[in-house]
């Protein structure tokens, strides 16, 4: 059988993204609510924080992370937290989804490689994210009363890019355990705070005990939250300079979706070869 | 009074309804046994939520120096404020999804029409599911609890009769939002999930489950005075904590207590009526399998 062209592969890409997009349009609530969960998300601690530390608020938060801006260093971390959030939720439920609406057995049989349609949902993910952290972000600092324009912005915003491909490449790996496992619900509810707890969504990894702190350097999302901060607000990079830190970065986007891959595709041989993909 | 015939009746009536709930719950209860892994990481999920938020407190202390006092020092126990918040808000946010929109499982399975076919009586299905959540959330929750108060301190607990008193008709008024909102789950079919996260984020916020309510700008206590559910979370928590300066915050003591013994009384009797006119609809429309 011929393999298909580069062209096809970008048509199938774009067809599997084009047609999550137009699912998406059908339940405009739905965006909106993505928009402001991540506000909401950042609204408690700020609320609990000013309740509790009274005017030496920002004072305490400085001495503990670095800025007294508490409201846009919890805000980042919330819309950041959005485009991780997003990435385990669409890959696992489109896997799920599928699996479950009887396609996914269809979807070995196609003369093309799952990984591209897979690849479509991804861009529909990173699509999704990107818009609900952006406006959750400005939106949240109108609402919040803080400048979002402080900082180095593109620098931020090349931090989440690059941290756009390690990402997606755990995904995989995330990917493999629902096909194994089945449960998805349960698994990305606990994957979405374990994301969140380990990336440091509303503090400093500093605080976590030392094998803690390696575990959480090695998820990639960690150098992405810390990254956006650290050239929003300048709390400080891991490795003191931001290139440095965003070579980290580039090291994830090699070593992740190849590992990724890798994985999934033993699992993926393994529940093939036994009970077959089309059960859930 | 009732005569022989007629108290043999109503008892065989209720015997029935009693046998029809218990095989309902025990549904609910042998599904909820097939997935441990969902059981687990639920667990695991509550031990999460609590570490982020309290981590996200400490940031606003100097909890690196344990022998510094605070320069403004906080007039409320922490571990009270969010621990019991926590609590309500739990119960609150799965029987959104337990009992409201589990009803959507039903319908995209196929089984909610099959369900009306039968002689059992359809609304002992959505109260079935009350068992399973006080179950799962209630063990959940003392997890939690147990969890938040050895993080962030001594959990105070002062009126404990007084405090389930107000817990279970807080409860009681929850199932009737979550009978509402299967009513409403039935009409706007899959939008029922967006709405449910709205609601449960309108609610975290409102009801100042995480945070006192003096945390609120102005302008949203207003609205969290339109709600029970906050009154809820404030007369229990006050309560719990034995009273302390300013709290509650919402009314006094005297009035929350009203409103909250109404909404655990009258909720359940309109989220009722909302289900069963929602549902007479759906039959007539011929909707109640559609998806």
């Amino acid at each position: 059988m011929t393999q298909p062209s580069w062209q096809s592969v970008f048509s199938i890409v774009l067809a599997s993204a084009r047609m999550r997009f137009l699912t998406i349009t059908r339940y405009p609530g739905q965006l909106v609510l993505d928009t402001f969960i991540p506000i909401v998300f950042a609204a408690m601690p700020i609320l609990l924080g000013r309740a509790g530390g009274g005017e030496s608020a920002a004072e305490m938060f400085q001495r503990n992370t670095g800025t007294a801006n508490y409201v846009g260093y919890l805000l980042i971390g919330s819309s950041v937290f959005t485009i991780v959030s997003f990435a385990f939720w669409h890959l696992a439920y489109w896997l799920r989804w599928e699996q479950e609406s009887g396609t996914l057995e269809a979807l070995y049989l196609a003369p093309v490689h799952r990984i591209w349609v897979a690849a479509g949902t991804a861009l529909y993910s990173c699509g999704r994210g990107l818009f609900a952290a952006l406006t959750a972000y400005f939106l949240g600092a109108l609402i919040l009363r803080f400048n979002p324009l402080q900082g180095e912005l593109g620098l931020a915003l090349l931090f989440i890019l690059v941290g756009f491909i390690p990402l997606y490449g755990m995904t995989l790996l995330y990917g493999a355990v629902i096909l194994k496992v089945k449960e998805a619900n349960a698994l990305v509810n606990l994957m979405q705070w374990g994301v969140s707890f380990l990336m440091g969504i509303f503090f400093p990894i500093t605080i976590f005990p030392p094998l803690l702190k390696i575990i959480a350097l090695l998820f990639p999302p960690t150098w992405m939250t810390n990254g956006v901060r650290s050239a929003l607000l300048g709390i400080g990079f891991f490795l003191g300079e931001w290139y440095l830190d965003l070579a980290v970065l580039w090291g994830f986007m090699l070593i992740a979706p190849l590992f990724g891959y890798w994985v999934f595709n033993h699992v993926e041989i393994n529940v093939r070869r036994n009970e077959g993909v089309g059960q859930f | 009074m009732l005569d022989n015939s007629k108290r043999a009746k109503v008892q065989e009536g209720l015997s029935i309804h009693w046998h029809t709930f218990w095989a309902m719950a025990r549904k609910e209860l042998t599904i909820l046994s097939r997935y441990p892994i969902e059981f687990i990481a639920s667990f695991g999920q509550v031990f999460l939520i609590v570490a982020i938020f309290t981590l996200a407190g400490l940031m606003f202390s100097d909890f690196r120096d344990p022998t510094a006092s605070s320069a403004a020092p906080a007039q409320f126990s922490y571990s009270g404020v969010t621990v019991y918040g926590f609590i309500l808000f739990m119960f609150l946010s799965d029987t959104l999804w337990s009992i409201g929109y589990n009803i959507r499982h039903e319908q995209i399975q196929g089984t909610l029409e099959q369900l009306y076919l039968s002689p059992a009586n359809k609304f002992l299905n959505l109260i079935a599911r009350v068992i399973s959540i006080l179950l799962w959330t209630g063990l959940a929750s003392f997890v939690a609890a147990l969890l938040m108060s050895s993080m962030i301190g001594h959990l105070p607990i002062k009126n404990p009769l007084l405090g389930l008193y107000i817990l279970l008709v807080s409860l009681s008024g929850t199932f009737g939002i979550g009978f509402a909102f299967a009513a409403l789950t039935i009409r706007i079919k899959e939008a029922a999930q967006t709405a449910a996260n709205f609601l449960q984020f309108i609610f975290l916020i409102l009801c100042a489950n995480f945070f006192p309510f003096s945390a609120l700008p102005p302008f949203l206590r207003f609205f969290s005075r339109l709600l029970p559910t906050a009154y809820c979370v404030d007369a229990f928590r006050s309560a719990m904590m034995g009273f302390p300066p300013g709290f509650p915050e919402l009314a006094p003591f005297e009035i929350e207590f009203i409103i909250v013994t109404l909404f655990g009384i009258f909720m359940p009797i309109i989220g009722y009526r909302l289900y069963r006119a929602s549902e007479r609809y759906a039959r007539q429309a011929g909707t109640l399998s559609g998806y």
